[in-house]
């Protein structure tokens, strides 16, 4: 199906479609629709946080508590005592991942999709086949590999492992995007006599802009959530990432559920601050190109 | 056309600031450590890789090492694994050839460590087990060589709500049908009478293996006439009431959160608790031997606890590491061990001492000299056998299963 | 952004036309080998970090991988026996059965929730923004946590669910969730599904974003339903992102591990065992490094499948917009 020509190509926007003449009611009505649909969702998440504030005899009772009345502050001073060097830790490592998967992902997505290059669809398969590998088999091979290199407890091998996790996802989602990017950016750019490398960086790059971040925020998701690789790849404690940092305070603190939902909650809140702010970026970034005129 | 206006020639910076963010990448490499590579002929640290996680092990053990390091004259770098984690670790580390200079190993696993050839032989070396417990000495031995060495062991045994059992009127069972009869008693409202663990895990099964020998069945069948009875006795428990169905998702450490919370009138679990039951106040429980078929069976528990290894490397670090055991092994640094960490000295003169001194310890120490270890019926063929076993555990409390049907399966599943 | 159309060629000519206007070409070296080299860096770490690990795990398959190899690096080559050991294996089929129906489940309903919730999004009303940003937040949370609150949640006595469950009289008995060998699997599904909707919600929101208003217009205009504007025009175009979505979610699902180990374990009794789960269980449980392999060559196999299929589909997409 195609569309009129005066149809205006996907520009980012943020759900304004002109509504504004619905009246006050409708809206009312949408937003209790939607706080029921939120307190649905993350009801879980209500109890995590229930629970991070219960005393341990309230939290093995046969009737449920649903408000902690009796609340303690101990799980969270648990946490932030414990925790910080870890968070720092993880903070390092899914920035570093970031980057190494753009450097990686973003070229890769501008040759597949715009510049047609020679065997990208060996590299898409071999990507998608790349991301059913087991962990634990990725992990081995990083293991001995970043002894041989004497890079355990480094967070250089956190970076490059976690990219693993990223680089595969990022490229789909890049070049997915790069393919709805009009052709004649590039051309013009090229016309006036720019190469290739400077077309992708002052030209295509700007145009993607959402796309770029989309793909930094999910990899630093990915990044950040890892488990197997921190737990391989490092044997201190203080240089390991925030996922393990929890396991093991969970192991520590068995019978102190407070302070383990208390972990749960302060390990979410940099993702989810993260999340919030760019969340703008990212509806735009994964949209814009996925449709084409 | 569109041209490359003014404003976006600052984004040719870009390469520019990737250049500096990759070279400050390599830079933190730079950050990187081995801790203790292979070293040279002055040994001044050695690596050691556990996997306690909770209070009060995870605490106790690096004082001890540490005690025994400066003792040596090495430092000791202390490394703890989620143990699920556990055995990938070591593997990793034998691939890489650099398995830790000292590691605390879960007995069952020692078979396995042990057939690969990187572990340094104890008896060689010099160590002597004399006064230990035979069955301890057993589980740490490979083709007649001693491998591993544990400085304390544990076991099972029956904890009691010593209130609840007065208020009932009753005494703490000693055979399996006054168990039956007290666990049906005491179940009243939200309170179960008895709580174990039957979770698909090593746990399941060790909490099974003391019903599952006393009454005479063996690993090599699993699918005995005796098997059956023991795994009839959990399912009655569970059918009655008496125990909860949710006890397929309890561990060791949820029954204890559950005892210790009054839930329960009764659990199995091990000396490894006591520090935290201590510690609630208003717990008033005690604690027997697990009863048995009838009055005169006795009662075989299976061996808990992790051993001391040392893995291969140089000469002059295994030296050093081989002596860091044997402090960690004296009888005293056992005896200080076991009393900080809830274990059962595995020296058998420390362990009749702690019994008197300490009455809570009694029925373990009593259970330890008749205990088994998991590994003696089948060596390094344990690993697969007892899932098999956890599962047919499974099958019959979850999944309806008789247990003859399950265990008839599970012996199919361990044989294949 | 517009684009001034004046000299672009025929954009959607199908075939070769790279949309050069004629008369500009300028020599050039054999420019789609110029083109290779952006992606260089993608080969190289292709193969530095995921080409190794795969052969590696190739080649277990066909071992006899044990504790002692690990340490000794010896691993006698037994041809097809692992295969044929785990496909004879009475867990295998079971298991199959419940990774198919795992990953089914997942993705039926974490992709119609997600694009329901993505529809409802799109409406606008105060809080719009910050009520979907909130609904990420089950896929932000450590599964280590939310795994926890879950198992507790479905705890047969205490867990809250069940009493919701029988305080709202839609259950005469408490549900045993993860403690019978016919729900656990339902269990972890819905786990899945819950951790899963937030992924779904955020791509197919983007992709809803990209339509532009006035196709709706024109259909509404046309005498279209809601309904008919939903089925004619919003899913087709939509056709790439589900695409993406997808071969994303089944590939995530498949290699769902931690989630089901924190709440079942594949328990009880093996009944919510995905292939995945099995074989890590072959691989670290048994001690059979050879057999765990081979059941993750096949997940591999599987995997394999559906990249054919997602290619083939983009390749269509290529065609049609070229």
């Amino acid at each position: 199906m195609t569309l009129s020509p005066t149809a205006r190509p996907a520009a980012p926007r943020d759900g304004d479609h002109g509504r504004s003449r619905r009246p006050r009611a409708r809206r009312a009505v949408n937003t209790t629709i939607g706080l029921l649909i939120l307190a649905v969702m993350l009801f879980p998440l209500y109890w995590m946080v229930n629970a991070s504030f219960l005393r341990p005899q309230d939290l093995v009772s046969r009737t449920p508590t649903w408000f902690p009345i009796h609340g303690t502050l101990a799980g969270y001073r648990n946490v932030f005592a414990s925790q910080g060097g870890h968070l720092l830790v993880s903070l390092v490592v899914s920035l570093g991942a970031v980057a190494v998967t753009l450097l990686v992902a973003a070229p890769a997505a501008y040759g597949m999709a715009k510049l047609r290059a020679p065997s990208r669809r060996a590299l898409l398969f071999t990507l998608l086949i790349a991301q059913m590998i087991p962990g634990i088999v990725m992990a081995n091979s990083l293991y001995i590999a970043a002894d041989d290199l004497r890079l355990i407890n480094s967070p250089l091998a956190l970076i490059l492992a976690d990219s693993t996790l990223c680089v595969p996802f990022a490229t789909l989602i890049l070049q997915s995007f790069l393919r709805g990017v009009p052709d004649e950016l590039g051309e013009a750019a090229a016309i006036d006599g720019a190469s290739r490398l400077r077309t992708f960086v002052s030209v295509i790059l700007p145009v993607s802009r959402n796309a770029v971040i989309t793909a930094a925020l999910f990899s630093f998701l990915f990044a950040w959530a890892d488990f197997l690789f921190g737990v391989t790849l490092t044997t201190q404690d203080d240089r390991a990432p925030v996922t393990v940092g929890i396991y093991r305070f969970i192991g520590a603190h068995l019978t102190d559920w407070n302070s383990v939902m208390a972990t749960g909650v302060v390990a979410s809140i940099p993702a989810a601050v993260l999340l919030v702010v760019a969340q703008r970026h990212v509806a735009a970034g994964i949209g814009s190109g996925a449709v084409k005129d | 056309m569109i041209r490359t206006s003014p404003q976006r020639r600052g984004r040719s910076v870009r390469p520019a600031a990737l250049a500096l963010a990759a070279a400050s990448l390599l830079a933190l490499a730079a950050c990187g450590t081995s801790a203790g590579g292979g070293g040279g002929t002055a040994v001044d640290s050695l690596t050691e890789t556990d996997y306690y996680d909770a209070a009060p092990q995870n605490t106790e053990l690096p004082k001890v090492l540490d005690e025994c390091g400066a003792q040596v004259g090495v430092k000791i770098v202390h490394q703890q694994v989620p143990r699920a984690q556990f055995m990938p670790k070591l593997l990793q580390e034998a691939s890489s050839r650099t398995l830790p200079d000292l590691a605390l190993i879960d007995n069952p696993d020692l078979q396995q460590l042990a057939a690969t050839g990187g572990l340094v032989s104890l008896s060689q070396a010099g160590l002597s087990t004399q006064g230990l417990y035979p069955s301890i000495v057993a589980a740490g031995s490979y083709q007649g060589q001693t491998y591993g060495i544990a400085p304390g062991v544990n076991g099972l045994a029956l904890f009691y709500n010593k209130d609840m059992f007065t208020a009932a009127g009753l005494t703490a069972p000693t055979t399996w049908d006054e168990l039956t009869a007290d666990a049906k008693a005491l179940t009243k409202g939200s309170r179960y009478g008895i709580a174990f663990s039957a979770v698909g895990t090593e746990e399941g099964s060790f909490q099974f293996e003391p019903f599952f020998w006393t009454a005479g069945a063996d690993l090599k069948n699993l699918a005995s006439p005796q098997a059956v009875k023991a795994l009839t006795l959990w399912k009655t428990l569970v059918d009655e009431g008496s125990a909860s169905k949710s006890v397929v998702t309890w561990t060791q450490a949820d029954i204890n959160d559950q005892f210790a919370a009054g839930n329960v009138a009764m659990m199995v679990n091990g000396p490894w608790q006591l520090p935290t039951l201590d510690a609630k106040t208003g717990l008033n429980f005690g604690i027997v031997p697990i009863p048995v078929p009838s009055a005169s069976a006795k009662p075989v528990t299976p061996l808990g606890g992790e051993v001391w290894t040392v893995g291969h490397s140089n000469s002059a670090r295994e030296q050093k590491a081989v002596a860091v055991v044997k402090c960690l092994l004296s009888s005293d640094r056992s005896l200080e061990w076991s009393k900080d960490a809830g274990y059962i000295p595995s020296n058998q003169a420390a362990a009749a001492q702690l019994a008197t001194s300490d009455a809570q310890l009694s029925a373990f120490v009593a259970e330890v000299g008749t205990a088994q270890a998991r590994t003696t019926e089948l060596g390094t063929g344990y690993p697969k056998v007892s899932e098999a076993l956890w599962n047919a555990i499974q099958a019959t409390l979850a999944g309806g299963k008789s247990p003859q049907a399950a265990l008839a399966q599970a012996q199919a599943q361990a044989t294949s | 952004m517009t684009v001034s159309r004046k000299d672009a060629p025929a954009h959607d000519a199908a075939g070769a036309s790279t949309g050069r206007a004629p008369g500009s070409r300028r020599p050039r070296i054999a420019p789609r080998w110029s083109a290779l080299a952006f992606l260089l860096p993608a080969w190289v770490y292709v193969l530095c970090f995921y080409v190794y690990p795969l052969l590696t795990n190739v080649r277990m398959g066909f071992q006899d991988y044990t504790v002692s190899s690990f340490y000794t690096g010896a691993a006698p080559y037994v041809g097809l026996a692992n295969y044929r050991a785990v496909l004879h294996s009475s867990v295998f089929w079971p298991t199959v059965v419940n990774t198919v129906l795992f990953t089914v489940g997942s993705l039926v309903f974490q992709f119609s929730i997600g694009l329901a919730l993505a529809l409802f999004f799109r409406r606008v009303f105060p809080l719009g923004g910050v009520l979907r940003s909130l609904l990420l937040v089950p896929w932000l949370l450590p599964l280590v946590v939310s795994g926890t609150v879950w198992r507790w949640m479905f705890d047969n006595d205490s867990g809250v669910l069940n009493q919701v469950l029988l305080h709202l009289h839609l259950i005469g008995q408490p549900v045993p969730w993860l403690v019978s060998t016919n729900t656990s699997l339902i269990a972890v599904t819905l786990v899945n599904i819950w951790v899963g909707i937030p992924f779904n919600m955020v791509i197919l929101y983007g992709g809803l974003q990209a339509i532009p208003e006035q196709v709706f217009e024109a259909a509404a205009i046309d005498g279209a339903t809601g309904w008919q504007r939903f089925t004619r025009i919003t899913l087709p175009l939509l056709r790439p992102v589900t695409l993406v979505v997808l071969t994303l979610g089944l590939i995530y699902t498949l290699k769902a591990f931690d989630l089901i180990m924190i709440v079942t374990q594949g328990g009880p009794a093996q009944s919510s065992q995905t292939l995945t789960t099995y074989a890590y269980d072959l691989s670290f449980q048994e001690l059979t490094f050879g057999r765990g392999a081979a059941v993750g060559n096949i997940l591999i196999l599987v995997a394999i499948l559906f990249a054919f299929v997602y290619l083939r589909a983009n390749r269509e997409q290529e065609g049609r917009l070229r």
